[in-house]
């Protein structure tokens, strides 16, 4: 219990510091759990009580993306969501399996490892786009919608991975099932839910606690992933009131959420025989990799590279989700190379969207001089 | 004049107007609270933003509807188009000394003005709809409402020294 006093009030100063530089908290937090945990000093343990916890802050991560997967919501340009979208899966999703598979990893590793490589961070991409004033520019609407895409492609890995041993018939019965009933449950009890939300006392934020809680123990006992089924709540109720549940939500996922990358560093284990030369690779590729389709998303959609160099600048930090899926379905070799990939990616993209603008200007001025050299009658 | 408005997941609601001069303004309620406008001009690539926190952004958006602002005096001018155009203004002042120790009743306020005082702060207290027997006090501020010659009239004839 100590250890894990001590690892959150190292967080709490981390924090601070990471949002008086403006910089992710997510590497901090974790190269925090890694320099106390197993791996470094030793101080802090997992044990029963922040395991119950981690679980707590990755089931309200996917009941936060739920509730923003607002079904009807009416994509702009669909044809360029999807072309994009699919430029991403393609370009990262294969060079991140490909790179994998050949580094020695196994095809199941190497698909987990593929799909952490390829799921941007959505929580980092959207935060620094606005705290770089960003919002306004084209490319930021491309890579909100990507970003949104990229949670959808996440779901079906989840589920992906969750069939891999069941009967494939009953699985989507109980799925199916579970499904209708959350969206009856909120189309039927919806001024129910609402009058209760509407209340001022405790009685929303204990609704939205035994809610998320509920729906993953149930899942559990119906051997259905628990996973898909609290990101299949997430989207029913938010055919209610999502900024309601949002605002209920946020402070466990905030709390829980912090507590789960702490003790990911902490049970990472070194000794299982991660090498650092290929988590060197796969660090470099997936800087590389989203280089290649950020250009590509920006000359299919805005007709210019330099529009692909500003993408590739916000989508190179990888973070909740590649941890989640290490923790889901990784072996402790996977989680080094998740914890590394996301550490270097994450600080090393708030680099490159804070600085963009200047690098873009630094590769217009250039062109332009450029440009002006190679005028025939310069110099006259 | 073109108006588009754009709910985007995760960061909130996005307002871009078009001006007919080819600026381009856009507006951003983030799910943060702040409100962030960018304004990008005509054949100009990179746009400049400001971010403002509600108060600032609700200042902001009564400076632009034509309301007068002074450091200390407020006002904002509401227009009904609806009810032939009616524009009611409301308007803050800060109660000058030759006043102090009087009433409402006394000042013969909507008589002489057609304006009414709706509410009087105090010490950081607000008296919604005064009685004419309130009598004021020093450093009191009125919230006054009426049309813009009423508040004229108001200011001429009530808050000269």
């Amino acid at each position: 219990m100590e250890g894990f006093i001590i690892a959150l009030f190292v967080c709490l100063v981390l924090a601070l510091i990471s949002k008086y530089l403006s910089i992710p908290a997510i590497p901090f937090y974790i190269l925090a759990g890694v320099v106390l945990g197993k791996a470094g000093l030793g101080i802090v343990q997992s044990n029963e009580i922040s395991h119950f916890f981690s679980e707590m802050g990755l089931l309200f991560l996917l009941f936060f993306m739920g509730l923003e997967l607002k079904m009807e919501r009416i994509v702009a340009n669909p044809s360029k969501v999807l072309t994009a979208g699919f430029i991403g899966i393609i370009v990262d999703m294969g060079i991140g399996f490909t790179a994998a598979y050949l580094l020695g990893f196994t095809l199941m590793e190497a698909f987990i490892v593929g799909a952490a490589f390829y799921i941007t961070s959505t929580a980092i991409v959207i935060t620094s786009l606005i705290e770089n004033r960003k919002l306004m520019s084209k490319e930021a609407e491309t890579i909100i919608w990507v970003v949104i895409f990229e949670d959808i492609v996440l779901i079906g890995i989840l589920a992906l991975l969750s069939i891999s041993d069941q009967n494939l018939l009953v699985f989507f019965a109980k799925i199916g099932l579970a499904l209708s009933l959350m969206y009856l449950i909120s189309f039927y009890g919806k001024e129910f839910l609402v009058s209760i939300l509407d209340r001022d006392d405790e009685i929303p934020i204990l609704f939205t606690f035994a809610a998320v809680l509920t729906t993953a123990s149930l899942a559990l006992f119906f051997g259905i992933p628990a996973t898909l089924m609290v990101i299949a709540l997430g989207a029913a109720l938010a055919t209610t009131d999502p900024d309601a549940f949002e605002q209920h939500a946020r402070p466990f996922k905030d709390v829980f959420l912090v507590i789960f990358f702490v003790f990911f560093g902490v049970t990472i284990d070194l000794s299982a025989g991660a090498d650092w030369v290929i988590i060197a690779v796969i660090c470099v590729l997936a800087i590389i990799s989203k280089l290649i389709s950020g250009i590509l998303m920006g000359i299919m959609i805005h007709d210019s590279a330099l529009s692909g160099l500003e993408i590739w600048a916000n989508m190179i930090c990888r973070g909740e989700f590649s941890i989640a899926l290490a923790v889901l379905y990784g072996s402790p070799v996977i989680a080094t190379t998740v914890a590394a990939l996301v550490i270097v990616t994450s600080i090393f993209g708030s680099f490159t969207a804070k600085y963009s603008t200047w690098m873009r200007r630094g590769i217009v001025s250039h062109r332009r001089r450029k440009a002006l050299m190679h005028r025939p009658h310069a110099g006259r | 004049m073109a108006l588009r408005s754009l709910n985007l997941p995760g960061v909130g609601t996005k307002y871009e107007i078009e001006t007919d001069k080819g600026d381009t303004i856009a507006i951003f309620f983030t799910k943060t609270g702040t409100i962030q406008m960018y304004t990008l001009q005509n054949g100009c690539n990179t746009p400049s933003a400001a971010v403002m926190n509600p108060v600032e952004a609700r200042r902001l958006g009564n400076i632009l509807t034509g309301a007068i602002i002074e450091a200390d005096k407020e006002s904002v001018e509401i227009a009904f188009s609806a009810l032939a155009d009616l524009r009611i203004t409301i308007h803050t002042f800060f109660i000058p000394q030759r006043i102090v120790g009087k009433t409402i009743e006394d000042l013969q306020i909507r008589a002489k003005t057609g304006a009414t005082i709706i509410a009087v702060c105090r010490n950081d207290k607000n008296i919604i709809n005064p009685p004419p027997s309130f009598v004021f006090e020093d450093g009191d501020a009125t919230l006054v409402i009426g049309e813009s010659d009423q508040i004229k009239k108001f200011e001429h004839e009530i808050m000269v020294e």
